[in-house]
């Protein structure tokens, strides 16, 4: 949920919320304050009643308001006040009253006065009250609403477009990234604090990136060297002992540069930087691949079995579709048994190659991971590039074992 | 035939010349951009090996420069990077060949000795070896009259045992030969044995020499010697 829409309805439901509890609260106090006001009334009129009948000695008489009863004992009641319903015959419904009801001594003589006063006229006034209230008081809080709504659209404003920017901006590009001021000191800070890292970020990734650049030109040389220099011994006449550990020379110095080699088109994958994608068949790719391979998988007395039945098309370059299947098909070849197979199974969305194997602890993540080689003399990497490939073209990649490991290739379910 | 090794490791660069002079070729040597320059633009070369990362400038640079003094040079750029974009734009400058480093020097050979061969030197078509005779156009073997049928890894290896005669060399230098760099060999040099005694069998059935020496099991040498 956006802030700004968690805030104004934050907003709403706490105005509604204190609008209705104002309200009711605005009209029970008025009740209270009306009801007092009567009572006030009652009593004045009771003194007023009280002075007529000990100038005058007529009682008054106002019907249902004053009622006045002269009593033959004298009794003393306490003054109370009620609400009581008094059915008029004239308009035919029951009315409201409040009664105050007293029993008074004027000269020895006793009297029962009752004195009313219709209460709906009092409830009426306090909720007209309150509505008007209630009004009021909506019409603010929507003015008021409206106007913070404006402005925290102009104050987010500048806040949204540095958001985007920051959600388009790629650190692998040269330029630094470029945010507006909106003259607010958090969001400024803010501003800051982004620019700082990916000016960290980008300075990082450079840095990175012509090292690993370097390193291949550096490390690659004196291995040159090294190499050279060790075939050079090879010709020289040799007993087996020193030819055994020239040739082992020479293997570690080559193991020691695809390493190297490998790590480095490793990074060069992950930052994007072989060439445009372009459409590729697999299906043709598979099939000129195993040309490329008969001999290897001849050599082991393999079976390959291809199985394809459609076409199955992806986008990437060149280069890396064919590191792909080398690396796919390397690995069925290297880690299969004697007179063992391989099934390779291509569909319209679904590529399948199986092979027959040794057991092993190997899982679908920790298969793909770097330096995980099992037993076999390779260098761990061929399939955390292929894993990193499939990332990078939009491919989903899935190790499963059984009879056979398999490797699934599926397109990958959009992902945003 | 007359090389120019452009290369800035003196070690590299003493290393491979001292090679290509015991085989027969003439080498200069040229240890930066500007020396490399100078060199190109006056003397001619039949073929130039170049390190396209030097230190004064950049390799690629310098093709331009042989393709309009040394148009018949034949140019092989030697790089550190295995880069695609480097290998392209080096072929699209109009380079032969590209090998990456470190590389064996049997393999140099092999490329130095294809690259001639595709220029069309006289009698280059052929590469003999006593009685054994290659005609790389059309890829046939003989031995005398009578032609060998061979797979293509089997032409492709006896070849490379030719051109390298006389020189050790190692399974996995004779697979890598083979295939490119990329693919992960590991533990398949097995087929190489078996390809070896194919070629050696069929040699024999034509009735020509065994020529293939195997070192200590690790290692091997075409030689009449």
């Amino acid at each position: 949920m956006k802030l700004l829409t968690k805030f104004n309805r934050n907003y709403l439901l706490l105005f509604s919320a204190t609008l209705v509890l104002l309200s009711f609260s605005g009209y029970y106090i008025l009740t209270l304050i009306l009801k007092a006001n009567t009572r006030e009334n009652l009593l004045l009129r009771e003194v007023n009643i009280k002075r007529q009948i000990a100038e005058t000695g007529i009682i008054p008489e106002f019907r249902p308001f004053i009622e006045v009863t002269r009593l033959n004992s004298i009794t003393r009641e306490n003054p109370i006040f009620r609400q009581i319903t008094i059915y008029n015959d004239e308009e035919k419904e029951s009315e409201d009253y409040i009664e105050y009801s007293n029993t008074i001594t004027i000269n020895e003589t006793c009297y029962l006065i009752r004195i009313r006063e219709a209460s709906v006229e009092s409830e009426d006034l306090a909720f007209s009250i309150a509505i008007a209230i209630f009004l009021l008081l909506s019409a603010t809080f929507m003015i008021s609403y409206v106007i913070t709504k404006r402005l925290n659209k102009t104050i987010w404003h500048v806040f949204e477009t540095n958001l985007d920017e920051i959600e388009r901006y790629d650190f692998r590009e040269l330029s630094a990234i470029n945010l507006n001021s909106a003259n607010i000191e958090e969001f400024d800070r803010l501003n800051l604090a982004v620019t700082n890292l990916t000016n960290k970020l980008r300075k990082d990734f450079m840095a990175m990136k012509e090292f690993s650049e370097n390193a291949s030109h550096e490390l690659q040389s004196p291995l040159a060297i090294a190499l050279i220099n060790l075939e050079e011994i090879l010709q020289q006449d040799l007993n087996k002992e020193t030819f055994a550990k020239v040739i082992t020379a020479i293997t570690a110095v080559k193991r020691l540069s695809t390493l190297n080699q490998n790590l480095l088109l490793l990074t060069r994958i992950e930052n994007d930087q072989f060439g445009s994608s372009e459409k590729i068949s697999f299906t043709k790719l598979i099939e000129k691949k195993i040309i490329e391979f008969e001999p290897l998988y001849k050599a082991k007395n393999l079976h390959l079995n291809l199985d394809s039945n459609a076409e199955f098309y992806a986008s990437m370059s060149t280069h890396n579709a064919n590191i792909l299947f080398n690396n796919l098909i390397s690995n069925a070849i290297n880690h299969n048994i004697a007179n063992g197979s391989i099934n390779i199974t291509i569909e319209k969305d679904k590529i399948t190659i199986c092979n027959t194997g040794v057991p092993n602890e190997l899982t679908n993540d920790s298969v793909f991971s770097r330096f995980t080689k099992g037993t076999s003399k390779s260098y761990g990497l061929g399939l955390a590039i292929v894993k990193q490939i499939c990332l990078k073209s939009n491919l989903d990649i899935k190790y499963t074992k059984g009879d056979h490991h398999c490797f699934i290739i599926t397109p990958a379910i959009e992902r945003h | 035939m007359k090389i120019l090794i452009i290369e800035d490791e003196i070690e590299l660069l003493t290393a491979i010349s001292n090679y290509l002079t015991r085989e027969n070729f003439i080498c200069e040597l040229a240890e930066s951009f500007t020396k490399a320059q100078e060199k190109t633009a006056v003397y001619e070369y039949d073929i130039i090996l170049l390190d396209i990362t030097l230190p004064d400038g950049n390799g690629l640079e310098l093709i331009s420069t042989i393709k309009k003094y040394n148009s018949k040079a034949g140019v092989i750029i030697l790089s550190a990077k295995n880069s695609l974009d480097d290998k392209i734009t080096g072929l699209d400058l109009g380079a032969d060949d590209y090998l990456t480093k470190p590389f064996q020097l049997s393999e140099l050979n092999s490329r130095i000795n294809a690259l001639l061969r595709r220029r069309n030197y006289a009698g280059s078509n052929m590469v003999i070896f006593n009685e054994l005779k290659i005609n790389t156009d059309g890829k046939a073997v003989y031995i005398g009259d009578k032609q060998l049928t061979l797979t293509r890894k089997e032409y492709d290896i006896l070849l490379f045992l030719i051109i390298n005669q006389n020189r050790v060399l190692t399974k996995e230098a004779i697979a890598e030969h083979l295939w490119d760099d990329n693919i992960d060999l590991a533990d398949s040099y097995d087929f190489i044995y078996t390809h070896l005694n194919n070629i050696r069998k069929k040699i024999k059935a034509a009735g020509g020499n065994d020529y293939i020496k195997t070192l200590y099991g690790m290692g091997y040498k075409f030689t009449d010697q």
